[in-house]
């Protein structure tokens, strides 16, 4: 599944740089986010600082204006110049309900305690804290303002001059530090607050606090662990969950013992940024579906038309050439699926070609047509020609009628060609009855000579089975010469240039011819010549003679193939042997001795027509000698 | 000074130099300053005779503190034991002049124009006066023994003429005195015409008063 792979390759591809880059962003833009919320975290909590302490001074302002209207009330100043203690105290005690303070008190000029709305019963006693006091009269309207513990809790408290209309004696005014104020700048500030007393190492004790109940020990038993300065946020774990926090004085007293801590939840203040992280999520995945769905539908028109095509060749190489390519894309496959349609056309109208060329020449022949490019004249080449020809063919087709004569011509040559197919050999033309095959071209093999002799044997051998099928039919039996030439010739394309032929050229191809011609006169179904005898291997020869063929005047030895080596029997061996020692005195003229031989061979085998030449030549030689110029070599006059 | 109060001054010193035209009398040149030495204006300069033969004498003796532009005037008024002052309204608004103070407690609730009845100061001490409903306003009325006292101009110099022959004790006091008067006290012995000068140098303490509203656009002035 190459094309699969290919559009998985394609997806793995854009999808791998997809989620590379678009992670890459991912990260660096919420790396950069979280840090940028950090920082801003941080700076909101220091601007918040300023906040508060803003908030701080406002409440302290508005704690004067209220202590001031009192130290201009003239009941007061009244009940005051009575010098009574009772009196003064309700006056003090109905004030301080009026304005909604938790705590009043009247002290006179010289630091005695005149009246206490937290102690009634106290008066005429030195006031317990001589600090502000003294702060009051350093300052420079007479006012001032601080945070102080009575009775171990928390006020902020302001001290105003009473006027009568001179200063006669200091107005404190006191609001504690509770949840109420925390949670009154809890809405201020958008922070948690939590009011700490205690120094930077010591251990911290809470006054008041926005935060959850349980988060309350945990700040100052956290607070306590680490180390903090005055205005520096830190972050703080305090079950489970972040928060940055930012340590303030909760008034500029000199030993900073009572602190505020503004804190805001981390997770609260990364939400935009969580929320801008979702966005990015539900980008990154949006753009990994869409890229997927576009590279599936990309990659799509890219492998369909290609399995398109590859199913298409498939057929074509199992030879089927009906089916066209419908591929409606007008890009580069779609040019392509229109060539292959052109292709399968030409590879149609070749193979029509090639069955036609195939049938009318050798299938071998039509390939080298076929292969290369066409064109007349030929080269020289050392092919084996074989010919093969049906004896007295002439007297059996005046007895047959013509169809059946042809239906028994072309079973002969369709079955006797086969043979030379299979040899691999060509059928180089039919020429009537007589048969022309090639070894050696167009193809050529080292063993051609071998090929034509093996092809000459086994024509014979098919025919034997052939003649048992026509004599059954009531056909005649055929007898068939073959004659064999290994020689150069010219081999090509011969004829016009509208009409070709593949064929050779040469003596060569005529000696075959002659040798077949030879193969009735010597009684022999296959005659080949000293040159393919030369490169034959593995066959036994018997040479038949030495002979001047017509029209030639040099002289050829020729020989029949008698068997393959190892077939023959030992009888047949010492009668091959003596017919070559037989050969030998006759062409000694030992006339006696050859004679002697011939008979002897005859008389073992009387159907061997070569021992009656051989007898019938001695006994004209006898009579009239050849002389001693003779070199053994017989003429034939007559065809 | 107001010219009124000048006018009041000179029948004063008059009034004391025809009482024994025939005696010895000296001239006595007082300057304060405080420890800084920054001229004192408003600080009460009283002689006190040693051996106290002094009739008090407060019939028909009269003051007035004006009240204009929502402010007393004047701001220190020294007055001879017995003393009736009128306090005669010169705005257009009401205004209601107060004591606590021991040396004269005293009431006028709001009022316009100047009340029939004068207060009279008839216990020696300071009255720190103020008005009810203007928080910055506020005065002093200097119950004084001795005929003998003047109030140091914006030099901070008071000049006490027609002093009879005697022994005094010269004391000073001021709104913003660090402690009593009697620690200023200076001893002086009169015995022919001529000129006495003392000079004082008085510690102030600092006094906070409340801050006079800012002006509005209607009514006040
Ligand atoms: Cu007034």
């Amino acid at each position: 599944m190459q094309f699969h792979s290919f559009q998985t390759r394609l997806l793995v591809f854009v999808l791998g740089l997809l989620v590379l880059v678009q992670s890459s962003v991912f990260f660096a833009v919420n790396k950069a986010n979280i840090n940028n919320a950090r920082v801003q975290i941080d700076e909101a909590l220091e601007i918040t600082a300023g906040v508060f302490k803003k908030s701080i001074n406002d409440r302290t302002q508005r704690l004067l204006e209220k202590a001031r209207l009192l130290s201009g009330d003239f009941a007061f100043k009244q009940a005051y110049a009575t010098s009574e203690h009772g009196t003064i105290l309700s006056a003090l005690e109905n004030h301080r309900i009026r304005i909604g303070s938790d705590w009043m008190m009247l002290i006179s000029l010289t630091n005695n305690v005149i009246a206490d709305t937290l102690h009634p019963d106290l008066h005429g006693v030195t006031f317990s804290l001589p600090e502000l006091i003294k702060n009051v009269m350093e300052s420079e309207y007479g006012e001032t303002s601080s945070i102080e513990f009575v009775d171990g809790i928390p006020y902020q408290m302001v001290v105003v001059p009473l006027f009568t209309p001179d200063p006669s004696a200091w107005i404190i005014i006191g609001f504690v530090i509770d949840a109420t104020f925390a949670a009154e700048l809890q809405e201020l500030t958008k922070s948690h607050v939590s009011i700490v007393s205690g120094r930077p190492g010591d251990s911290l004790s809470l006054v008041a606090s926005t935060l959850a109940n349980n988060l309350q020990t945990t700040l100052s038993n956290t607070l306590s662990a680490v180390s903090w300065e005055i205005n520096k946020s830190i972050p703080l774990r305090m079950d489970s969950a972040d928060y940055v926090s930012l340590v303030t004085p909760l008034w500029n007293d000199k030993d900073n013992s009572i602190i505020a801590v503004l804190q805001r939840s981390l997770d609260e203040a990364m939400q935009p940024y969580m929320r801008l992280q979702v966005i990015l999520i539900v980008i990154f995945v949006s753009g990994l579906a869409l890229s997927l769905v576009g590279g599936v539908l990309i990659a799509r028109t890219v492998t369909r038309p290609v399995q398109i095509l590859a199913r298409h060749a498939h057929k074509i190489e199992e030879g089927d050439y009906t089916h066209y390519v419908a591929i409606k894309q007008k890009d580069e496959l779609g040019e392509l699926a229109e060539s292959f349609n052109y292709m399968v056309k030409g590879l149609a109208e070749r193979d029509r070609v090639r069955n036609l060329l195939g049938k009318v020449v050798s299938p071998a022949i039509a390939e080298e047509l076929l292969s290369k490019e066409i064109k007349l004249g030929g080269e020289e080449r050392e092919v084996t020609i074989l010919f093969s020809d049906i004896r007295n063919f002439t007297t059996l087709s005046e007895r047959q009628s013509p169809q059946r004569l042809l239906t028994l011509l072309n079973t002969y040559l369709t079955k006797i060609g086969e043979v030379v197919e299979a040899n691999g050999g060509v059928v180089d033309k039919y020429i009537g009855d007589a048969l022309m095959a090639l070894f050696g071209a167009p193809l050529n093999h080292d063993d051609d000579a071998t090929r034509a002799v093996n092809t000459a044997m086994g024509m014979h051998k098919t025919l034997g089975g052939l003649n048992v099928d026509f004599e059954q039919q009531g056909l005649p039996k055929l007898n068939i010469g073959i004659g064999i030439n290994t020689s150069v010739v010219v081999v090509g394309n011969m004829g016009s240039n509208t009409r070709l032929n593949y064929t050779v050229i040469g003596d060569g191809v005529n000696l075959a011819s002659r040798l077949e011609g030879l193969t009735k006169k010597y009684g022999v179904g296959v005659i080949v010549s000293e040159s393919t005898k030369a490169d034959t291997a593995g066959f036994l020869f018997r040479e038949l003679d030495r002979v001047y063929v017509k029209g030639k005047t040099e002289a050829h030895t020729i020989f029949e193939p008698v068997a393959k080596e190892g077939e023959l029997g030992h009888a047949d061996l010492e009668a091959l042997d003596r017919y070559h020692e037989a050969l030998k005195q006759y062409r000694e003229q030992n006339w006696d001795l050859a004679r002697k031989h011939f008979l002897a061979l005859q008389a073992k085998s009387p159907g061997d027509k070569i021992y009656q030449i051989y007898l019938g030549r001695i006994e004209k030689f006898i009579k009239a000698p050849p002389g001693s110029e003779w070199d053994g070599t017989f003429t034939h006059n007559e065809k | 000074m107001s010219k009124l109060q000048k006018w009041f001054l000179v029948i004063f010193v008059l009034g004391s130099s025809w009482i024994s035209p025939l005696v010895n009398s000296a001239t006595l040149v007082v300057s304060v300053v405080d420890d800084n030495d920054k001229k004192v204006r408003d600080a009460v300069v009283y002689a006190e005779a040693v051996k106290s033969e002094q009739v008090v004498d407060a019939e028909n003796k009269k003051s007035i503190i004006d009240q204009r532009d929502k402010e007393f005037i004047e701001y220190v008024t020294p007055v001879r034991l017995g003393t009736a002052v009128y306090f005669p309204n010169n705005d257009n608004i009401r205004h209601h002049v107060y004591s606590f103070s021991p040396a004269k407690k005293f009431e006028i609730p709001l009022y316009a124009g100047t009340p029939a009845d004068p207060i009279v100061f008839d216990k020696p001490g300071v009255a720190v006066l103020g008005c009810n409903i203007h928080d910055w306003m506020s005065a002093y009325v200097f119950v004084s023994k001795t005929p003998y006292f003047l109030v140091t101009d914006a030099d901070g110099r008071a000049t006490i003429k027609n002093l009879p022959s005697g022994d005094y004790d010269v004391q000073v006091w001021h709104p913003k005195l660090k402690g009593s008067g009697k620690a200023t006290n200076q001893r002086i012995s009169v015995g022919k015409d001529g000129s006495i000068s003392l000079s004082f140098v008085v510690k102030l303490k600092r006094l906070w008063s409340p801050r006079r509203a800012p002006a509005m656009s209607v009514g006040g002035y």
